[in-house]
């Protein structure tokens, strides 16, 4: 039989090792709360669809899209379309490797890596643009912010299914957005009054834990209704992947004069980029290039 | 009565599932409080030694010829011209230059790896999972970085992040003087990154670079200074550069986007390829 002063005797020098257990099982429990979205997360390609990445993964860039434009927003898409047809460019910022926010950097161009703690989910894209940041720590929207092209991202984590983990995040993105900002390199516009709102949710697949889907509403003024999609992104099967340098300044062929994009040829002469294009404005030279 | 084998054993029990559960969870609380953004200290500037003025001033241990290479590029800055400083086409200066923080960088912990963020950049990986340097990597300017946390107080708790860095490709410069590393890159800069032990606002980066540069290692120490309130802006190199690569010369924009030339008496660019002249 235990007799009281052993079990006391235990009691007091158990004390702290079960407070450390606590504390090591609460920081444990925490650690467990959030899904396993670790690795390298790639853009899932879908066979037989045509041209550069766009919003709505299943479907062809620019007009292939069909995206719910108002009228003047299609104007602005067809104008977008011809100017490349004549090898212009409209104002798409991608040409002198400027960031593109939100929506194009959630496509996964570059290998992707979700980096969760509690306050905050960090998206590193690697790319023109690195890192989104999802506030998750309860935060309401501030309001003295900058504009900018990825907007403020608060984020709410959800356990679907009830099974004590979190699976969903759910999260809403909102300006002040600066722009132009486009939904693919055809010219696909977003409304220049950059007061889009973003609403995403994000979770692993259920049955293939290697497949994260990411549903993205757009509430847009260039739009007649709000416009869905699901893009999903694969996860890397090596536990130690490489992270490429991307560095889009490095070996771009673009060069922007004024309003005027011409390009590089091999040796770094300048080049027209379309027909007829005059060469740039020298009047602030002396001397003439003989 | 409770036999000592049995309490023992209990003890025991009780241990290794404190053990076992650390194993399994982030233990936030062995890893250092690194949060916020981390910013110059006022006043100082973007040189590479904080202590000294940039360029020559810097007095860096350079080997003759690449002190001849310095010089140049400072005359070079003083006709005009961006001498050694290859930044002007916004493109990385990599490691170790990002670490002067010329925008605010900011410390995500996880027990594999530590990421530093940057406003303008990718951000750095360093890997503290034991893994050793790899032989396949492709060299970046950021190099590839493996870190060793140290509790060198012996409180329980890592006060210190060693890295080291290797694996670069180039040029990358010290800071826009054009004080330059070896072409060769074959550099290895080595970081001790800890708080300031009177004043946890405060971060110390001890910096040392091995380079062929160089006739011995050279470090230096940069400081940071913490700001809870993290604000990140659009930082993008490209979006206001006035200025224009063409070839290897660079030249300048005007308020109302016309070429002009960076330094005097500079050539226009060649137009040979345009049918048509400006009127």
């Amino acid at each position: 039989m235990l007799n009281r002063s052993t079990i006391g005797a235990f009691a007091l020098r158990a004390a702290p090792l079960a407070a450390a257990l606590m504390m090591t099982f609460a920081a444990a429990a925490e650690d467990a709360k959030y899904p396993d979205w670790k690795g390298q997360w790639l853009r899932q390609r879908v066979p037989g669809v045509a041209g550069q990445p766009s919003f709505d993964p299943n479907k062809p860039w620019g007009k292939g899209q069909e995206a719910p434009l108002t009228p003047e927003y299609q104007a602005i898409l067809d104008a977008n379309l011809k100017s490349q047809e004549d090898g212009a460019f409209f104002d798409w910022r991608g040409v002198s490797c400027l960031g593109f926010g939100m929506p194009l950097i959630t496509y996964g161009f570059q290998p992707t890596e979700f980096i969760i703690t509690p306050e905050t989910t960090y998206v590193l894209v690697d790319w023109v643009e690195h890192t989104r940041r999802i506030f998750t720590d309860g935060r309401d929207w501030p309001k003295d912010l900058e504009p900018t092209l990825v907007g403020y991202s608060i984020g709410k984590w959800i356990d679907e299914d009830g099974d004590g983990r979190y699976d969903v995040l759910e999260v809403e993105t909102r300006g002040p957005f600066r722009g132009p900002r486009h939904y693919d390199a055809a010219g696909v516009p977003l409304h220049h009054d950059n007061e889009s709102i973003f609403k995403e949710r994000i979770w692993r697949d259920k049955a293939d834990p290697n497949i994260l889907h990411d549903q993205i509403t757009v509430i847009d003024h260039a739009l007649t209704r709000p416009w869905t999609v699901t893009r999903n992104l694969v996860r890397n099967p090596d536990p130690r992947p490489t992270w490429d340098e991307f560095i889009c300044n490095e070996g771009n062929s673009h060069v922007k004069i004024g309003k005027e994009n011409y390009f590089l040829s091999a040796e770094g002469l300048l080049m027209p980029a379309h027909k007829n294009q005059a060469p740039p404005d020298l009047r602030f030279f002396k001397e003439t290039r003989k | 009565m409770l036999d000592r084998a049995v309490f023992g054993r209990l003890v025991l029990i009780a241990a290794l599932a404190v053990a076992a559960t650390n194993a399994a969870a982030f233990d936030d609380s062995k890893y250092p409080d690194w949060g916020g953004q981390w910013k110059r200290p006022r006043g100082v500037g973007t040189q590479w030694d904080q202590t000294k003025p940039s360029g020559l001033a810097q007095q860096a241990p350079l080997t003759p010829e690449f002190q001849a290479l310095l010089e140049a590029s400072i005359k070079d800055q003083a006709a005009g011209g961006q001498g050694a400083d290859t930044h002007v086409g916004c493109v990385t200066n990599g490691v170790p230059r990002i670490m002067t923080a010329t925008f605010p960088i900011a410390f995500v912990i996880t027990p594999a790896v530590t990421y530093i963020h940057f406003e303008a950049f990718m951000p750095r990986r360093i890997y503290t999972d034991g893994r050793d340097f790899p032989t396949d990597e492709e060299p970046a300017y950021h190099g590839y970085s493996i870190g060793r946390w140290l509790d060198t107080d012996g409180d329980g708790r890592y006060d210190t992040l060693e890295v080291e860095t290797r694996n670069f490709k180039g040029p990358r410069t010290y800071e826009n003087s054009g004080l330059s590393l070896h072409p060769d890159n074959q550099s290895i800069i080595k970081e001790r990154i800890s708080l300031d032990k009177a004043n946890p606002d405060l971060m110390h980066n001890e910096i040392t670079s091995i380079d062929h540069a160089l006739t011995r290692p050279w470090t230096i120490t940069k400081t940071y200074r913490r700001d809870r309130k993290e604000l990140w802006q659009d930082y993008e190199c490209g979006e206001a550069n006035n200025h224009v690569v063409i070839g290897k010369e660079n030249y300048f924009l005007s308020g109302d986007g016309l070429l002009m030339p960076a330094k005097k008496d500079q050539a226009p660019p060649d137009l040979r390829y345009f049918k048509q002249t400006q009127k």
